[in-house]
């Protein structure tokens, strides 16, 4: 899995491209901490590249979206595949996160 | 016991008898030998002392000769002045004339006389005897003697021959007056025309010179002679005899005089050189016996030795032809071993190299599964035998609960390294056979790799990794690998010794000629190997087999199509062998033909399974393994997760929720949620010390 975080104004904007399975989780943690620092403001996760997702990338995205809620900003999922959708159904995301095309 | 006990006194008495008999043996030889030396030693003595009597004598009768010689000479000198003067008795005062004569012709004689009876002359007395005397330097003094102090008429050497009318000779006296030594005289008497004895005419032979003439005789060291008078009375003896006891005496009459030479020579003179040879000799005997005895003594412990080594060697052979029986009996050898079934065809053959080897095969089937293995120890003999019957132990015992040729490699590894003190190690190959689907997992452990046989005769090599043997190095992570065989095909497994079989010319079977010769190859598994084991003694020939040689075929002859197949992953317990379980859920899908949905949702499933016990089963830092089996059939996939870690069962972990707040959300937990959602059955067992989750997806 690769990420790149880019931050303009307000909006920080993640780019995850690939895998996010539980080695990829590990690996990604370092820089998601950084990006719990933004959740003030907008954290966009762009999963247009995204193919997979497992329970570890899922409680990445959830304390992503617990951070935000405590500093009062919010995070946007952007661009899920139909897979990735059924995941965040099946597990209830789709009622926490703020899903966008 | 008894009959042992009665053995072995048996035995000692034989032993205590045979060398009773040794020394009486070496005693005889050494009695007879000894006994010929002095044999020996007596016949030389005898000649040596016959030989000096011969030396001896020829010597005496020479010196005898000799004073016979002298005393002769005297005597016919004294004799015919005695003559003379019968017919000069007129003339008193001419005497002196006829004795000087006779002294110059005599030089033996020292002094010389004429005696006349009393008062023959009446103008010269009662007495009268002119005399010569030789002087020490060698002048002659006239002399007439004869007085009352000088009264020869009372010296036996005037008496005898008036007396007896005949010529004789004194016994040796002192001569006084005269010559100052040791003299005889020989005395004749002088008759007048009428036959009347007037006189006696006297010659006084010195004795010195008798001295020198018996110092000749010197045969032999220390050596002497002896001259002694008709009366015993010493003549001559030139040395001391006083210190020689016991001599050899020779002695020979002197004829005419009535003395006796006599000769002593000391025995050891005589003898010593031969009781010198003679000591030496039967010491030279001695030795040569005690050395001929040292001899017999090696040739009889060298015998002894040998006979020791070689029942030793006979009874280590007896005992490595059992131990060939044993090791030959721990290994399945009844062909074909499976009769009831028509599914597999197999055959299998060890030749070691010597009574006991270090080559191993075995096989046994389970649950429908062709459990099988091949290896080679390091090394040859009894200690490879020892360490192939611990392998062939140790894959029964691990095999019985493991379902992976990877576990079963691994833990084999494992607790032989831990043994293995002495470096032997062992190439193995371990496979398991499923003999309803043809499906082959194996793991290889440092083996040559097999070859596959196609029904139609044609070989390829059995991809392999090649891994290390086992006993090297604990911990080693193995890798296993799988395939399936169709219908008809074959594996072939081999060790080394059957392509480094060497000819006389030591070239090598090789594995060209293996491949060709198992491509003819037509029949059963058997009609097979028997014909490659032809092949390679026909190569071989007379040369010395130098490896254990062991192979085995399996025919894979199940033509049923298999209503399942299975697939096989096994990670350790490291979250970063997590990407290769999709690699392998690509693989399932792609055989069962899954939607990349499906797919995706069966991957999310078993990573959940699989990362639970890769984080939790095992102690931080050990190393695990989680095995992952995949059965797929028509309509249903079954997926089987494995672990030998702490018994934990996720199903009894009850559902997060997903309806509650967010606020209320735990972090975790969707992990086994994931699980029971995805798939359609989720079980969870604990069997022979492993977790078992069984899952099944309907497709």
């Amino acid at each position: 899995m690769e990420i790149t975080i880019n931050k303009s104004d307000n909006v920080t904007t993640v780019r995850m491209i690939g895998r996010l399975d539980t080695t990829a989780a590990q690996e990604i943690a370092k820089d998601m901490a950084a990006v719990e620092a933004e959740t003030a403001g907008t954290v966009v996760l762009d999963c247009s590249e995204m193919t997979y997702i497992s329970s570890s990338g899922l409680r990445i995205f959830l304390t992503l979206r617990k951070e935000a809620a405590v500093r009062g900003g919010k995070v946007i999922v952007k661009s899920i595949s139909n897979d990735i959708r059924q995941v965040f159904m099946m597990t209830g995301f789709l009622n926490l996160f703020q899903i966008e095309d | 016991m008894r009959i042992k006990n009665t053995f072995d006194s048996l035995e000692k008495s034989i032993k205590k008898r045979s060398a009773w008999s040794g020394v009486m043996l070496i005693l005889v030889a050494a009695i007879t030998l000894e006994a010929t030396g002095l044999i020996q030693y007596f016949f030389a003595t005898k000649g040596l002392q016959e030989e000096a009597e011969r030396r001896t004598n020829s010597e005496m009768q020479q010196v005898s000769g000799e004073i016979e010689n002298i005393t002769y000479s005297v005597e016919k000198s004294v004799q015919s002045m005695s003559w003379i003067i019968g017919r000069e008795l007129s003339h008193p005062d001419s005497m002196f004339i006829y004795i000087k004569r006779l002294m110059e012709f005599t030089p033996a004689v020292a002094n010389s006389a004429v005696a006349f009876v009393e008062d023959f002359y009446p103008s010269k007395g009662h007495w009268y005897e002119p005399l010569i005397a030789r002087r020490e330097n060698g002048t002659l003094e006239s002399i007439v003697l004869g007085s009352e102090s000088h009264d020869y008429f009372k010296s036996s050497w005037y008496t005898e021959p008036v007396r007896t009318g005949k010529g004789c000779w004194s016994e040796p006296y002192y001569d006084e007056s005269g010559a100052k030594t040791y003299v005889v005289t020989y005395a004749y008497p002088v008759w007048d025309q009428y036959d009347n004895i007037v006189g006696v005419c006297a010659a006084d032979l010195s004795l010195g010179w008798m001295d020198d003439l018996l110092s000749s005789i010197n045969l032999y060291p220390n050596s002497f002679s002896k001259l002694v008078s008709g009366e015993g009375k010493l003549l001559a003896c030139p040395v001391d005899t006083s210190s020689v006891s016991n001599p050899l005496r020779f002695s020979t009459p002197v004829r005419n005089i009535g003395w006796s030479l006599s000769v002593g020579i000391p025995e050891e003179s005589v003898y010593k050189d031969i009781k010198r040879t003679s000591f030496l000799v039967m010491l030279l005997q001695l030795l040569g016996l005690l050395l001929i005895i040292f001899i017999l003594r090696s040739i009889v412990n060298a015998q002894m030795k040998y006979k020791k080594l070689s029942d030793k060697k006979e009874k280590m052979e007896s005992e490595l032809r059992v131990a060939h029986g044993i090791q030959m009996a721990m290994l399945p050898n009844i062909f074909p071993p499976f009769p009831e079934r028509d599914d597999i065809d197999m055959f299998a053959f060890l030749d070691p190299a010597k009574e006991v080897g270090g080559d191993l095969y075995d096989f046994y089937i389970r649950d429908n599964k062709l459990f099988f293995c091949i290896g080679d120890v390091s090394g040859k003999g009894v200690p490879a035998a020892l360490v192939m019957a611990v392998t062939r132990s140790q894959f029964r015992t691990v095999s019985a609960h493991e379902r992976s040729p990877l576990h079963i490699v691994t833990a084999m590894n494992n607790s032989m390294s831990d043994i293995n003190r002495d470096m032997m190690f062992v190439t193995f190959f371990c496979g398991i056979l499923d003999l309803l689907t043809g499906h082959l997992r194996y793991c290889n452990a440092g083996h040559n790799g097999p070859l596959l046989i196609g029904k139609d005769g044609g070989i390829r090599q059995l991809p392999v990794i090649p891994n290390l043997p086992l006993g090297i190095m604990p911990g080693m992570a193995y890798q296993e690998q799988e395939t399936d065989l169709v219908y008809g095909e074959a594996i072939f497994l081999y060790t080394d010794g059957i392509t480094e079989a060497e000819d006389n010319d030591h070239r090598l079977f090789g594995e060209e000629r293996l491949k060709e010769t198992l491509t003819k190859a037509k029949g059963s598994a058997m009609d097979k190997l028997s014909k490659l084991k032809a092949a390679i003694s026909s190569f071989v020939g007379k040369a010395h087999q130098s490896d254990d040689m062991t192979t085995m075929l399996i025919t894979y002859m199940n033509d049923k199509n298999p209503d399942s197949f299975e697939r096989h992953l096994i990670l350790h317990n490291d979250i970063r062998q997590i990407p290769q379980l999709a690699g392998f859920i690509e693989t399932v899908a792609q055989d069962a033909r899954l939607d990349k949905s499906l797919a995706m949702s069966l991957n999310l499933a078993l990573e959940e399974a699989v990362t639970n016990v890769i984080m939790y089963a095992y102690p931080q830092g050990s190393d695990g393994l989680v095995d992952i089996e995949a059965v797929i059939r028509k309509d249903s996939i079954d997926f089987m997760v494995i672990d030998s870690g702490k018994p934990f069962d996720p199903t009894a972990v009850p559902d997060a929720n997903i309806e509650s707040a967010l606020e209320d959300r735990p972090i975790g937990g969707l992990g086994i949620f994931l699980v029971r959602n995805i798939m359609d059955t989720v079980k969870y067992e604990r069997k022979e010390g492993k977790n078992l989750l069984s899952m099944t997806k309907r497709i």
